[in-house]
């Protein structure tokens, strides 16, 4: 969530969690075991619940009914749609690196 | 140990994410990094729960858009009409006290204007602002004319055309302006509706009076309809001032859990 306003040191745990929700809903647990699959580097629980009440507070997130204690998430139309700019976002501005570097075709 | 960390965070944290938070911690085995993440967490909570009822810079800019467009719009809703009135003798009050008010009205219904359309354009900022433009340009064409009256009275100034042209112009811009204002306050729904429909009435009512007695046509009801537009367009104009106002009361709001 780089130009989201309000997340500080917890823009990009919470937009690990946007991309872990986006094939669906997950409780908590699920999302940090998620993430550190996908990015090699655990997430502890403190950041991943500060970003999660900021998630829920933008109404990117929303919580679900709890199931044994554990409660899922899932994400909302809004949550969809700033993580696709986001997304996208990011994709040019690592072409733009892959460019300057030579890696890829200008 | 996990119970502790837990009570770390804020009570009302606790309501919220608490048993699902225990319910994580059971499931791994807490080193160093997790506490300390946890410490951090609980300190981000906290730091978070004492700006909760803080106004941010965003509600402080639509607390201000209403105070000051609720006040300049009840203000303006008096001062037009009665300084109209009195400027054109038809109330027994000094023409030139009259024509202060009505300079002094215009000015607060620029400012009105442009309050309560910044609090309308949150949600129809388009529609809106395309609104505020014909009102607020015809209170800015009427100062002029009413300005070019006082300095040059009934002398040509521009392309033989005198002040009074200008001003008249002026006004009725503004009344269209008024019509035009209203109708998406109306639509928009987020003042009061039943003050938008009446300044809507007061704004369209004179200028069909002019219409019909300029025209001749219908002669008789242009007086009315000019009465009964200054009391709707006074009336309007207040009752969205108020509308604002009121909004700026405190709601009663639902205990949250401890």
């Amino acid at each position: 969530m780089p130009q989201e306003p309000g997340f500080g040191r917890f823009a990009e745990p919470s937009l690990l969690i946007l991309v872990s929700l986006s094939d669906g809903p997950k409780h908590g647990y699920a999302i940090m075991t998620d993430v550190e699959a996908g990015t090699g580097r655990p997430m502890g629980a403190g950041t991943l619940y500060a970003a999660l009440a900021r998630l829920e507070e933008r109404g990117l997130i929303e919580p679900l009914a709890p199931v044994d204690r554990r409660r899922p998430y899932r994400l909302t139309g809004v949550g969809a749609t700033i993580l696709a700019e986001q997304l996208r976002g990011l994709s040019a501005f690592a072409q733009q690196g892959l460019r300057q570097l030579g890696e890829i075709e200008p | 140990m996990r119970a502790a960390l837990i009570r770390l965070y804020p009570a009302r944290w606790r309501a919220r994410y608490g048993d699902e938070f225990a319910a994580i911690l059971e499931e791994r085995s807490l080193g160093p990094y997790d506490v300390a993440d946890i410490i951090l967490g609980a300190l981000d909570a906290r730091l978070r729960s004492r700006r909760v009822g803080a106004p941010t810079t965003n509600e402080r800019g639509v607390d201000m858009s209403l105070r000051v467009g609720g006040y300049t719009a009840v203000l303006a809703g008096i001062l037009v009409p009665v300084g109209l009135l009195a400027a054109s003798d038809v109330i027994p009050i000094d023409p030139t006290i009259g024509i202060a008010m009505f300079m002094l009205g215009m000015l607060a219904l620029l400012v009105a204007l442009a309050g309560l359309s910044a609090f309308q354009a949150r949600t129809h900022s388009m529609l809106i602002w395309i609104a505020f433009a014909l009102p607020a340009s015809g209170v800015t064409v009427t100062i002029l004319g009413a300005i070019g009256m006082i300095i040059f009275e009934d002398e040509a100034i521009i392309a033989g055309i005198s002040s009074w042209y200008i001003w008249m112009f002026g006004l009725l811009t503004v009344f269209a302006g008024s019509l035009l204002f209203a109708l998406v306050t109306y639509r928009t729904g987020a003042l009061s509706r039943w003050a938008a429909l009446v300044l809507a009435f007061g704004s369209l009512a004179p200028l069909v009076g002019l219409v019909t007695g300029a025209s001749g046509l219908f002669a008789i009801l242009d007086g009315p309809l000019i009465i009964a537009g200054v009391v709707g367009y006074t009336i309007g104009w207040v009752g969205l001032g108020v509308a604002a106002l009121r909004m700026l009361q405190p709601a009663s709001v639902a205990a949250r859990p401890a």
